[in-house]
């Protein structure tokens, strides 16, 4: 069963806006407007509606109100997969920045 | 939702092959329902199903519609049975169970293709996000 992770939320990504924002400032030009913090952010606020929606239909299982046994499955595949690749896109960014933090000076 | 979008789209398709066992089931279950001669006989319930346009829709497929069978069905003589009329007759539905176990397999094939489906998206989503791990 599929829960929402309270410690997951946005604001615990302040620090990579401004990582996005220091970035951005020097080559404003070349920014389109959807920096890597706001990508996070959305894929953030898909993968919290996916796992509510898994979540309502476990509840629906569990008080019998569900019409389709595969209907939960597929919601709760899909949260898990959605899961994988936040935290995928998060190993990513973060091992991007312990990259630059080694760079010799 | 875009992102596995193969996943809800096979999911529609279950839902489908879904009502068509029910469907089925419902013929099957009420295949020795007897009826007055007056009264119409139990109809056959059939399934139509439609694609949902891929770009337009959320692709897939949609149950359109039930559709019903004739209620002619066919007289028995049976005068034991109470509901016969003066004559001893009764209606039985006109439903041939060949034909509803043939739709029964592919109801339930078709229900377990989409399934296999789900579960070879699910594979692939994981290769791809695997990527890069070495």
């Amino acid at each position: 069963m599929t829960s929402p992770i309270p410690g997951v939320s946005l604001a615990g990504f302040t620090g990579v806006s401004a990582i996005g924002g220091a970035t951005s400032a020097p080559a404003a030009s070349s920014t389109s407007g959807s920096d890597f913090a706001g990508i996070l952010a959305t894929s953030l606020d898909q993968l919290q509606s996916t796992q509510s929606k898994a979540d309502n239909l476990a509840t629906q299982a569990a008080t019998g109100d569900l019409q389709d046994v595969h209907d939960y499955m597929i919601a709760s595949n899909e949260a898990s997969l959605a899961t994988e690749m936040v935290v995928a896109i998060k190993n990513q960014a973060v091992s991007a920045f312990n990259e630059i933090m080694r760079m010799q000076v | 939702m875009a992102l596995f979008d193969a996943m809800s789209i096979a999911g529609s398709g279950m839902l489908a092959h879904r009502k068509w066992l029910d469907a089925v089931s419902d013929n099957i279950s009420n295949i020795n329902t007897a009826s007055r001669t007056s009264d119409d006989a139990f109809k056959e319930r059939m399934v139509s199903v439609q694609a949902v346009e891929y770009g337009q829709g959320d692709g897939g497929v949609q149950v359109s519609g039930v559709s019903f069978g004739s209620g002619e069905g066919r007289i028995v003589y049976e005068p034991d049975n109470p509901l016969a009329d003066e004559n001893g007759n009764v209606k039985y539905p006109d439903i041939d169970l060949g034909d509803q176990m043939a739709e029964l397999m592919m109801a339930q094939r078709g229900y377990q293709a989409n399934a296999t489906v789900i579960d070879r998206a699910t594979d692939a989503y994981k290769a791809a996000l695997a990527l890069g791990k070495g």
